[in-house]
């Protein structure tokens, strides 16, 4: 056991780090969403305002945009669950020796960045690419099915880049299932779908939990996979800030953006408590 | 085998080829001998490999993201294995919130943060600096290093180092001698998966590099926006996709990194 000063000591340097650069200036974007930028000028007013908030809230080229980027966070997380609880399934009881194979194939998407793979979807996609290639000389198609600049390509690259965040924790909670419940369950007369909805969804739902909680939150802060394989044609919340914090140069206009970004965050990390507790077995 | 397996079986390989495909397509794609990939390629070749290798310009780049890399993640590494060496054999009272301070960022927007960021920096001036990007890189691969290297001194018996400390070995030496060659695989852990979210980084890089520390993932990632992607782009970044499969898989089967995340 380390003396508790020394043990202050060693644990300083990572917690002057994470408060001071990490979360001082999330403070500090809730003032600057506050403050004015001059038309036409880099100077700042800052006299508090509530005027970039208000322009969030009525100009329907934000608000459209914020529900276009909240159903594609929807629609992400759904098809992310859809295909990784069969996947989370065959890793823990079926994949015995090659588990650990598999399981490096579910961390591509997240150790290879988020630019590497969304360049591959570039060359797979587009009309030229490699699904089109193939559909066109199969003789399906005859002209090339557009994928690169719509909702449904910037889908497909969503869905690649988060769904480790959904298969990690569920193979995590489907580990902790004791092997012999789904005997159990249809020894007692249960038929596999039963045994899915009545046994495993419910003792995983945690896992699944958390897995959407992570999947929702990182699409809706994606800019890059939304911006290439968008083609820039269908901005989202996140590309906005983006472009007004990098090449509009609007800084308190784009703070008010990423503050809207984070209240939204909070109260899905608040809802996903509040079911949390609500699930069979929260005290525990 | 039933049907109902068969099935199953199916499903889960259209799953990992779903999740292959876009890095395979990468690597294949670089292989094209035309200026633009179009599939089926009209001839294959080595020609924009061996360009990559001759570019200077790319070169610059690829050195700036690895040296960024490679000192972020010393930072990273070392804070990293101080505090959860602290956290973990201190008993300090506040651990559960030091803890939840310090991983923090990997749950938090780094969108957001990287949007106060650039204000700051800019106010500093220290905006597309070496020391700003490093600062930054080590701040964002800290998190990582923290939650892998608490997980590996969970692991490890703290009485060897105390039995080396009762028979006279002063502290830094009792834990370089016990604890620390026992953690070095998880050490190592730490410090590939900080490289590497250190040196693919664009969400945070692409807001506050200059001209003068350009990386490579934020000069691809402006190709993309723009004109789109010259092959010898392509070339590198299947390059370096290959290394980081070769490295995880690897990775995987010896020190079983999946239940270190």
């Amino acid at each position: 056991m380390l003396a508790a000063k020394s043990a202050r000591g060693l644990v300083a340097p990572a917690v002057l780090l994470t408060a001071g650069v990490f979360l001082a200036p999330f403070l500090l974007l809730l003032a600057m969403s506050l403050w004015s930028q001059p038309p036409g000028s880099l100077m700042l007013d800052v006299t508090p305002t509530g005027e970039h908030y208000r322009r969030i809230t009525t100009d329907s080229y934000y608000m459209t945009g914020l529900a276009r980027t909240i159903w594609l966070s929807l629609a992400t997380t759904a098809i992310c669950a859809a295909l990784a609880l069969p996947l989370a399934w065959w890793i823990v009881r079926r994949a015995g020796r090659f588990r650990g194979l598999v399981l490096a194939v579910v961390l591509i998407p997240m150790v290879c960045g988020a630019l590497l793979p969304t360049l591959g979807i570039v060359n797979l996609i587009g009309p030229l690419g490699v699904l089109n290639g193939t559909l066109k000389s199969l003789g399906l198609i005859d002209r090339s099915w557009k994928l690169l600049g719509t909702q449904a390509g910037i889908l497909i690259g969503l869905v690649h880049a988060f769904l480790p965040l959904m298969v990690l924790p569920l193979v995590a909670a489907m580990d902790r299932l004791p092997r012999d419940a789904e005997g159990a369950a249809m020894s007692l007369g249960a038929r596999r779908r039963a045994v899915w909805t009545r046994i495993i969804l419910p003792l995983c739902a945690p896992g699944l939990l958390a897995g959407s909680a992570l999947v929702f939150c990182a699409t809706l802060t994606a800019f890059v996979t939304p911006l290439i394989l968008g083609q820039g044609k269908i901005p989202t919340f996140a590309t906005m800030a983006y472009q007004q914090a990098s090449l509009v140069l609007d800084w308190p206009f784009a703070s008010a953006l990423a503050v809207v970004m984070l209240a939204i965050l909070a109260a899905i990390g608040a809802l996903g408590w509040a079911i949390r507790q609500a699930l069979p077995g929260a005290a525990r | 085998m039933k049907l109902s397996g068969v099935l199953w079986a199916l499903l889960t390989g259209a799953v990992l080829l779903f999740l292959l495909a876009p890095v395979a397509v990468l690597i294949f794609s670089a292989f094209d001998d035309g200026k633009f990939f179009r599939f089926p390629p009209r001839e294959l070749s080595l020609r924009w490999f061996g360009a990559a290798l001759d570019s200077p310009e790319y070169r610059g780049a690829l050195i700036n993201s690895t040296i960024i890399a490679c000192v972020s993640t010393a930072i990273s590494v070392t804070a990293g294995l101080m505090a959860a060496t602290g956290l973990s054999r201190g008993g300090l009272k506040s651990r559960a919130l030091v803890e939840l301070l310090l991983l923090a960022p990997l749950t938090l927007p780094l969108v957001v943060w990287a949007i106060a960021l650039l204000q700051i920096y800019a106010r500093l001036g220290i905006s597309g600096t070496f020391g700003g990007l490093v600062l930054a890189h080590a701040v964002i691969t800290l998190p990582l290093s923290v939650r892998i290297l608490l997980a590996t001194l969970a692991g490890i018996d703290p009485q060897m180092e105390e039995a080396a400390r009762s028979l006279g070995a002063r502290p830094l030496r009792a834990f370089l001698r016990t604890t620390f060659p026992l953690a070095l695989p998880g050490v190592l852990t730490a410090a590939v998966f900080s490289f590497l979210v250190s040196f693919n980084d664009v969400v945070v890089t692409t807001f506050i590099a200059g001209a003068r520390w350009m990386t490579f993932p934020v000069r691809m990632y402006s190709q993309l926006r723009g004109q789109g992607v010259d092959p010898i782009t392509l070339a590198i970044g299947a390059m370096i996709v290959a290394l980081i499969l070769a490295a995880v898989i690897a990775g995987e089967l010896k020190f079983k990194w999946s239940r270190r995340l």
